[in-house]
């Protein structure tokens, strides 16, 4: 027997909670979509399908949703299932544990992944699912997995079993896209899409220290990638710089251009530095897109591919003396081995950053970053430089969004100031929000779904850019925290 | 320099930044009062152009020939509307983030601002839609060819957008509600402790926004005449850019922002280059907070320890 | 464990949901797939629908008669929001995932130059209703066509009207900072120059604006007596009212991107339009051969206005060099283009070398009082 009473259902409440809120969804959205504009005058389209378009619909079924949820939380176990969603987690970063580096907690991503990964391949198998996209998502389970590895940080002397999963990993990385691409299961539109996923992981991870690490807001990010994308195109054009050339040198000049813009601003605060950026950000779109007699203005420039020792992957080489790749390992054309060659340099790099940021986290430098953001005045009473602190966190996101332009540019062959508007630097940052701010694995996870999201969101057409601004909400609504809640490193020392 | 023409210049700058600075009002209460900036807002500010002339054009249907009449009711009819987008957008998208990180109802309203354009976009098509020209004539000072020139409607945008700042000084610095509006923008916590409905407050803020950008949205397109899905991105950005200038969070200050962006973007397309216009804005914009870091008219920030 | 059980939840049914989506796109053998591609959302998502109903309703006039080689037409909707980076991921999908035959797009020229580069590897056939930037065809790309004119032959028809017919002696060249708007600008402003002319005032407007008000006033001070606009209807709309509006009355002459009557609502009515040239195909929907289409689209309720029977014409002469050769390899599609007189809804239209038409017929059209444009007799 249960000790509660049951109270009556109270249905003309819930009548009049559905109502209202029935009444509401049809003054919001009835005008706009039943009442369709046709020159000076217009027609009233009541009966309007779809339905996500038919205001009236819309409303009935809204408010119906709202009386079943009225009357639903007024039942026993609609009120347990309340109370369940209202208690919120503990806010607040969790630290990391000698634990996390057990084989237990190791093996849950690994175990999760291979699962994935196993489902994956068997619907394929069976004709449930497409086998590229299948393939596709193998592998980025694969760099997901690969990701925590690399962001998960040893202690010195300890043993961890990702000292030898790493390794693993990466080299399956680098060989499972040939094998994929050679079984005709990673053709050019996958592998693009995964370049495009690895750019904005890139994109990610450096925004992630500005405003995740060292919590700076800055909105116009794009500048950065934008510097780096237009160094190898105007390079090219002008000094005829390579793409490798362009690799090593580009996020040296983002960096440079980081810390000038950087310098002016950063003893601005907040929201206010957030709008200087976005200013920033705007002024060098606008400048590419002007400066017509260098820039090629909205024309755009040419972006050279890459190379590998002086093999080039165009059907015939462009530079004096070069040979084309296919034609010196006697292989057919095919336009796949550039995308694929800039997929595995791109994954190389975009390790290897995992890796570098993970490190600097652990070091004094990215110590400071986190100590800044949570309290300026308390560090600067302790003697940390806070200008340079954060002019080095605006110079590594810099840089990183440098690299990124490079492989954008390349891998597009052309560039364009269209390319690098504001909703570029919005949606960066919605990568970082969204991934758990501070958190390396959130911002690969989120950057994955948010590039490949519109992609398969294809398949709706006219709803997809719709379908995406709703989920980006209820991503939010759902975790406002993003994905994956921050760890922070433990520096205890051993033993303690 | 021809006198006429920078008088000319000086009229299309003070209209285009009463627009920006109505529009801005709506980004600086939101700011001054949850710390939050609202993308979505450009996008109820398209939102009403097209509430605009829809319900001007059931008007017409109905028969309502009066023009003072039917712009009357136009614009009643687009302010409640536009005021009701501003209030359930926040309670959909912004409310269930409160409390929560700084981020997170940015990133929703950027969500929201997707959607709303794609909505209108999907169930309106993606045509410039117009009204007719419903106020015609202009004043004209000089004569021949040099004249400076005010047309009725921008008459009407000045004197409205006047009204409206004098009304909105009124209900924030004058009545009982606008005291309770300060006290949650000072100290969210301690207002709630002492009684005022903060949740009600909030949305308010959201509404009163969408309000002035409703009133923006039925000047604007009186003034031009026509406007797409599109157009709250761009005049979204430039009356953001205005209310930082003014000082974010501050009323006066974003109507002086917008002016003063509008006067600088005319004057600076006008005697210098047009291609390089939005440039000089932002690296105004920059500059002013370089020296002034709250903007114009913020209230400098005070650094707690 | 509820909430935990409950994200499973959401997991599980968000993976059921991307497996039901893959197992929509099904394979079909005997159906020839033709990629349309342009903007269908974005700012210029009014033009992507106009290509798209001209080819969905060429697909259904093939189709009704019989198809190609007995093979019928499916066509693709895809969406490049007039942007380079979604065009290159849309064209990658069309040629790898969709397995089209051949493109019928895209629409800005922005996005057609790097999309084609991908159609050149893949050796796809791909005609744009709409690119009428000269680098389109100029990067000896062999399987790129267009079935519209160029703006440099745009820019000439429009410099000879301005200069000769018009009498106009001092110049406003202005342009939207786009790749279209600024091209078509340029090659004005270059055939101008040639005539001797040099404009008075040269400057860029954004995209996405509606108060031009300042450069109105500059343009009227700059005592213009003609103004040439290189842009699309949404901000040719607005700047020709607030020319008219400050008393600006000089000829104002724009291109094929104010063809739309989009163009009269974007200037606030038929008051403001009325007057304006612009350069254009010689109209298609006054050709015996286009009668039958646009009579059948005006019973849909469709406009075949803009670029429809371009993006019609563009679907005719694919199917018909597919009929012709019975291949679907770009390349031997575009040497038969190359070499023969296709009869499309637009008459008889034959490419050079380079995949431009041969006879690009631009001719001056001018704006009435009642929002409808017409041909303007020729002297």
């Amino acid at each position: 027997m249960r000790a509660k009473v049951h109270e009556p259902i109270d249905f003309g409440h819930a009548l009049r909670d559905a109502l209202v809120t029935g009444v509401l969804t049809l003054l919001v959205l009835g005008p706009v979509t039943n009442l369709v504009l046709d020159g000076y005058a217009i027609t009233a389209e009541l009966l309007r399908g779809p339905l996500i378009v038919n205001g009236i619909g819309l409303a009935l079924v809204v408010a119906l949703g709202r009386f079943v949820v009225a009357v639903g939380v007024q039942t026993p176990a609609g009120r347990d299932l309340l109370t369940r969603f209202g208690q919120k987690g503990a806010h607040g970063v969790t630290v990391e544990t000698a634990a996390d580096n057990d084989w237990h907690r190791v093996l849950r991503p690994l175990v999760i992944g291979g699962a994935l990964s196993l489902l994956l391949l068997v619907l394929s198998r069976f004709g449930l699912m497409d086998v590229q996209r299948a393939a596709a998502l193998v592998l980025i389970v694969l760099f997901v997995v690969l990701g925590q590895g690399l962001g998960s940080l040893r202690r010195r002397g300890q043993s961890s079993p990702w000292r030898i999963l790493v390794p693993l990993l990466f080299v399956a990385g680098l060989v499972l896209p040939l094998l994929f691409n050679a079984w005709g299961l990673f053709p050019k539109t996958w592998i693009g899409n995964l370049i495009l996923a690895l750019i904005y992981v890139l994109l990610g991870l450096g925004l992630n220290i500005v405003v995740g690490l060292a919590g700076l807001l800055d909105l116009g990010f794009v500048a950065f990638y934008a510097v780096g994308a237009y160094f190898l195109a105007l390079g090219a054009q002008y000094f005829g710089i390579g793409f490798w050339t362009a690799l090593l040198c580009a996020p040296i000049l983002a960096a440079c251009c980081g810390a000038v813009l950087g310098f002016p601003v950063l003893r601005m605060h907040g929201d206010y530095l957030a709008i200087v950026t976005l200013g920033f950000g705007e002024i060098i779109r606008l400048i590419l897109n002007n400066w017509l007699e260098v820039t090629g203005g909205p024309n755009g420039a040419p972006a050279p591919g890459p190379s590998l020792f002086g093999l080039e992957f165009g059907r015939v080489a462009r530079g004096e003396g070069n040979t084309p790749f296919h034609e010196f390992f006697g292989l057919e054309y095919s336009a796949d081995y550039k995308f694929l060659f800039i997929y595995l340099v791109l994954f190389v790099v975009v390790a290897a950053m995992i890796r570098f940021i993970t490190r600097l986290r652990a070091m004094p430098m990215g110590r400071a970053w986190e100590a800044l953001r949570e309290d300026e005045i308390a560090c600067r009473s302790l003697g940390i430089n806070h200008v340079v602190v954060k002019l080095t966190a605006f110079m590594m996101g810099a840089m990183t969004g440098g690299i990124a332009g490079v492989f954008f540019a390349t891998y597009q062959g052309f560039v364009n100031p269209t390319s690098f508007n504001f909703f570029e630097s919005v949606l960066i940052l919605a990568i970082v929000v969204l991934g758990g701010m501070g958190s390396t694995l959130g911002v690969i996870i989120a950057a994955l779904v948010l590039t490949l999201l519109p992609e398969v969101l294809r398949d709706f057409a006219d709803y997809r850019v719709l379908l995406f601004g709703a989920l980006m909400v209820l991503m939010m609504i759902w975790r406002p925290r993003g994905l994956i809640r921050p760890k922070r490193p433990a520096f205890a020392p051993k033993g303690a | 320099m021809d006198w006429h023409i920078l008088g000319q210049q000086i009229i299309n700058g003070l209209t285009l930044g009463s627009i920006y600075g109505l529009i801005a009002i709506g980004y600086t209460m939101v700011y001054g009062i949850i710390g939050m900036i609202n993308f979505a807002h450009g996008d109820v500010y398209m939102v009403s152009a097209y509430l605009m002339a829809i319900t001007l054009a059931v008007i017409h249907f109905f028969g309502i020939d009066s023009v003072f009449f039917a712009l009357l009711l136009t614009l009643a009819v687009t302010m409640a509307l536009t005021g009701l987008y501003g209030w359930s957008i926040e309670r959909v998208a912004y409310r269930p983030l409160r409390g929560s990180t700084r981020l997170a109802p940015l990133i929703s309203a950027i969500g929201i601002s997707l959607l709303l354009q794609n909505y209108v976009q999907i169930s309106q098509g993606a045509r410039v839609q117009g009204i007719p020209t419903l106020i015609e004539g202009t004043i004209r000072f000089g004569s021949g060819e040099d004249f400076v020139q005010i047309k009725y409607v921008q008459v009407l945008i000045l004197v409205a957008s006047l009204a409206c700042m004098a009304g909105l000084s009124w209900l924030i610095g004058g009545t009982n509600l606008g005291r309770q509006c300060r006290a949650v923008q000072q100290d969210r916590k301690m207002a709630a402790i002492l009684g005022v409905n903060t949740d009600r407050i909030i949305s308010l803020v959201f509404v009163i926004g969408a309000v002035m950008a409703a009133v923006a949205g039925v000047l604007v397109t009186l003034n031009y005449g026509s406007f797409d899905f599109y157009v709250g991105f761009v005049t979204g950005i430039k009356a953001f850019t205005a209310a930082v200038l003014g000082g974010i969070g501050s009323l006066p200050g974003a109507m002086l922002g917008g002016l003063i962006l509008g006067l600088l973007e005319s004057l600076f397309s006008g005697f210098v280059n047009t291609d390089y216009k939005d440039v000089f804005s932002f690296a105004v914009l920059v500059g002013v907070l370089i020296f002034k870091p709250s903007g114009l008219l913020g209230r400098p920030e005070v650094e707690k320890v | 464990m509820m909430r935990k059980s409950l994200q499973r939840m959401f997991a599980v049914s968000a993976l059921a949901g991307a497996v039901a989506l893959s197992a929509g796109t099904a394979l079909a053998a005997d159906v020839i797939k033709i990629g349309v591609a342009g903007p269908h959302t974005g700012a210029n998502a009014a033009f992507g629908e106009q290509l798209w109903v001209g080819a969905v309703q060429a697909a259904a006039d093939i189709n009704a008669a019989g198809g190609v080689n007995g093979k019928k037409i499916e066509v693709i909707k895809a969406d490049d929001a007039c942007e380079p980076k979604q065009a290159v991921a849309v064209a990658n999908r069309l040629v790898d995932q969709d397995k089209v035959d051949a493109i019928v797009g895209h629409f800005c020229s922005s996005s057609t130059i790097p999309a084609t580069e991908i159609y050149a590897e893949a050796d796809k056939l791909a005609i744009t209703p709409a690119s009428t930037n000269p680098k389109v065809t100029e990067r000896g790309l062999p399987t790129v066509f267009r079935t519209c004119g160029r703006d440099d032959q745009q820019g000439v028809v429009a410099a000879d009207f301005i200069l000769k017919t018009l009498k106009a002696k001092k110049v406003a060249v202005i342009h939207d900072k786009d790749t279209y708007g600024q091209g078509l600008a340029d090659a004005m402003k270059a055939a101008a120059g040639k005539q001797g002319v040099k404009e008075v005032l040269y400057e860029g407007l954004t995209r996405g604006e509606k108060d031009f008000n300042a450069l109105a006033t500059k343009i009227k001070a700059s005592g213009a007596d003609a103004v040439y606009f290189g842009g699309l209807h949404s901000e040719a709309g607005p700047l020709v009212r607030q020319l008219r509006e400050q008393g600006m009355n000089a000829p104002f002459i724009s291109g094929d991107g104010i063809v739309d009557e989009a163009f009269v609502t974007a200037a606030g009515g038929p008051q403001y339009a009325k007057g304006v040239y612009m350069t254009f195909g010689a109209d298609p929907r006054k050709l015996p051969s286009s009668k039958a289409v646009v009579d059948e689209l005006q019973k849909k309720g469709l406009k075949s206005e803009g670029y429809v029977l371009y993006s019609y014409a563009a679907t005719q002469a694919i199917a018909e060099a597919i009929k012709a050769t019975k291949s679907t390899k770009g390349s031997e599609l575009a040497k038969w283009l190359k070499s023969h007189t296709v009869k499309t809804v637009m008459g008889d239209k034959a490419w050079d070398a380079k995949g431009d038409l041969k006879v690009s017929d631009y001719v001056m059209y001018q704006w009435d009082d009642k929002g409808k444009y017409a041909e303007l007799p020729t002297k």
